[in-house]
């Protein structure tokens, strides 16, 4: 059985289309992530799973219940744990989880024993009373998914978890999601546009860019499909390459160039001897390089053979109409 | 109906819990009431003569102190609402949207929260009235005064919902609010007897449910009724007011929110 599933799923705003025609499956207690930069239709697709919007086409069922006809059903089996921190300041720890035991209807002889269980769990015990003011950032975060957890849904959805957190409490975060993933066998959906993220946590990832999946794999095989090693190439800004990337691309261990202004970056399978054919090809047809280097493939590399274009590269024309729509949404 | 009333109380004790961590702001919502009964009321006290001419033979204070006690109740209740729209821009309403709540019980929720605290306020400033000197003949009036502020709050809390519902932001909120809160006050018979407005004001004055809520207040409050309404009427104009809010609320604010914010 699917946890989630969806076909065709399409949202668009005006003429702005933000998910375009998607159409995926998680597994029953898989790791699922989405990775993409902003604007690429992470949110917009886990806010229609989660039943606050609705498609303007195709079908996306959560446990088999339908997210429109059936959206009663489908808040029943879920936890959704949004990209900010949604704690109520003014409460203490305590009182935020069972605010969100009533909400998801918890039966009453049960709550307190929850509410001990997931914080433990989180290690928040001794600040329950304390207002979540104090907080840090990080256990605020904590406290959020914590929430998410009490009424132990069939499916869980975190919206880019570890955002706007200093690397070692990423990392911590990190932890707890396993954890938590171990202890009850739930399905997790998550958004990211950190690789690192992506690849540390999930069973699967699916590619997202301009509301379109590109590829949905695990990290392992997108990485291996990828070639065993990575090479880039920074050239001199003004010298003209398309003889050099042809001339590139028939050296025998080659499999996949891209192209990003004056970066090269080459998918090969044998580096060390490639490299010298490089600056052979390059000294004939006098071309400048700048630096060279050799790497293991990262899911950069895969998401950058993808997409064509690096996760950080967000100013592109595609997502600065998107931004402007969505800003307009907000206001309007 | 038993899920409602659970899901509703949850919302409840969660706007009451907020109202009890920021206790700085009772106090500063009390100082315009508090003026309206201490300047006003002493500026016009000139005008017994006027008051006595309908019917009313105490001090001038003592006419408008009910008045000054729907004030408060309108505009804490008018205020209440704007929560809603740091909740859609915190999150927390995603949060309780995406659980298996009503989207009716979060709007009654908040709108039983804030008739609460206006109860609570409009007490406060009949400690007030009472300190400076107002009359009170029955003190065990007081229940059944409590029970029309915390019922009227209810309605008018619905107007703030509905208002921070639809605005999506800030400056529209309060806008609408400023736009709508003075004029209801001023169109009643709050600072003056309905007897001394002109014709057409009167009429005016007549469709305005705040009206009926001081005169039953007053009536109450001080034992004279006014402008011939009966206080059965009244009565009817206030329960079906708050019906109506109850039900235009709830349905506003479903359809709100269900579109993207």
């Amino acid at each position: 059985m699917f946890s989630i599933e969806t076909k065709s799923l399409t949202k668009s705003f005006g003429d702005v289309i933000a998910v375009n025609d998607i159409s995926f499956s998680v597994n029953s207690g898989e790791i699922f992530g989405f990775l993409g930069p902003n604007g690429a239709g992470k949110s917009t697709t886990m806010m229609i799973l989660t039943t606050l919007l609705k498609p303007t086409s195709g079908k996306a069922l959560i446990s088999e219940f339908d997210v429109t006809s059936n959206a009663k059903k489908v808040r029943e089996h879920i936890g959704y744990v949004q990209q900010e921190t949604t704690v109520d300041e003014y409460l203490t720890g305590r009182e935020n989880l069972l605010l969100q035991a009533k909400l998801n209807h918890i039966p009453k002889n049960e709550i307190d024993k929850r509410i001990d269980e997931v914080l433990d769990l989180i290690e928040l015990s001794d600040k329950q009373n304390d207002s979540v003011v104090t907080y840090s950032g990080g256990m605020r975060k904590r406290l959020d998914i914590a929430g998410g957890l009490l009424h132990r849904p069939k499916v869980l959805f975190l919206d880019e978890p570890t955002v706007g957190l200093d690397i070692q409490t990423r990392r911590k975060i990190w932890e707890y999601i396993k954890k938590i993933h171990k202890e009850f066998d739930m399905t997790i959906f998550l958004s990211t546009h950190y690789m690192e993220e992506a690849d540390n946590l999930c069973d699967r990832i699916g590619i997202i860019d301009g509301g379109k999946i590109q590829v949905i794999d695990s990290p392992e095989n997108m990485k291996n499909a990828m070639g065993n090693e990575v090479i880039s190439i920074i050239m001199d800004d003004n010298t003209s390459h398309n003889s050099f990337l042809s001339k590139l691309k028939e050296i025998r261990f080659v499999k996949n160039i891209t192209e990003d202004g004056s970066k090269l970056t080459l998918f090969v399978s044998n580096g060390t001897q490639v490299i010298p054919k490089i600056f052979q090809i390059s000294s004939e047809l006098e071309i400048k390089i700048n630096t060279i280097s050799l790497t293991r493939p990262t899911l950069d590399d895969v998401f950058l053979s993808y997409t064509g274009h690096e996760i950080r590269d967000d100013d592109s024309h595609f997502n600065r109409r998107r931004e402007h729509a969505k800003m307009k949404r907000m206001r309007s | 109906m038993n899920s409602i009333i659970y899901d509703t109380y949850t919302i409840f004790w969660r706007e009451l819990k907020r109202y009890k961590k920021s206790r700085s702001g009772v106090l500063i919502r009390l100082i315009q009431p508090a003026i309206w009964i201490i300047v006003v009321g002493n500026i016009f006290s000139g005008t017994q003569s006027l008051i006595q001419s309908v019917g009313f033979d105490g001090e001038y204070i003592e006419f408008m102190a009910p008045g000054v006690i729907i004030l408060t109740a309108i505009f804490t209740s008018i205020f209440g609402g704007v929560n809603t729209l740091w909740d859609r821009r915190y999150g927390f309403m995603n949060k309780a949207l995406t659980s298996p709540i009503s989207r009716s019980s979060i709007a009654l929720g908040k709108m039983s929260a804030i008739s609460l605290i206006a109860a609570l306020q409009a007490s406060l400033i009949i400690g007030i009235a009472l300190a400076i000197g107002v009359n009170f003949p029955n003190p065990f009036m007081i229940a059944p005064i409590m029970a029309i502020v915390i019922l009227f709050s209810l309605g008018f809390s619905g107007i703030s919902v509905i208002v921070a519902a639809t605005a999506k932001s800030q400056e529209t909120f309060w806008g609408m609010i400023n736009f709508l809160g003075m004029p209801l006050f001023m169109l009643s018979p709050a600072l003056f007897p309905l007897e001394l407005l002109p014709n057409w004001l009167a009429v005016i004055a007549k469709l305005n449910p705040v009206t009926y809520t001081i005169l039953l207040v007053r009536e109450l409050m001080t034992g004279v009724s006014e402008g011939g309404i009966p206080i059965l009427l009244s009565l009817g104009v206030l329960f079906a007011f708050v019906i109506i809010m109850i039900g235009l609320a709830s349905y506003v604010f479903t359809r709100e929110v269900n579109k993207p914010f």
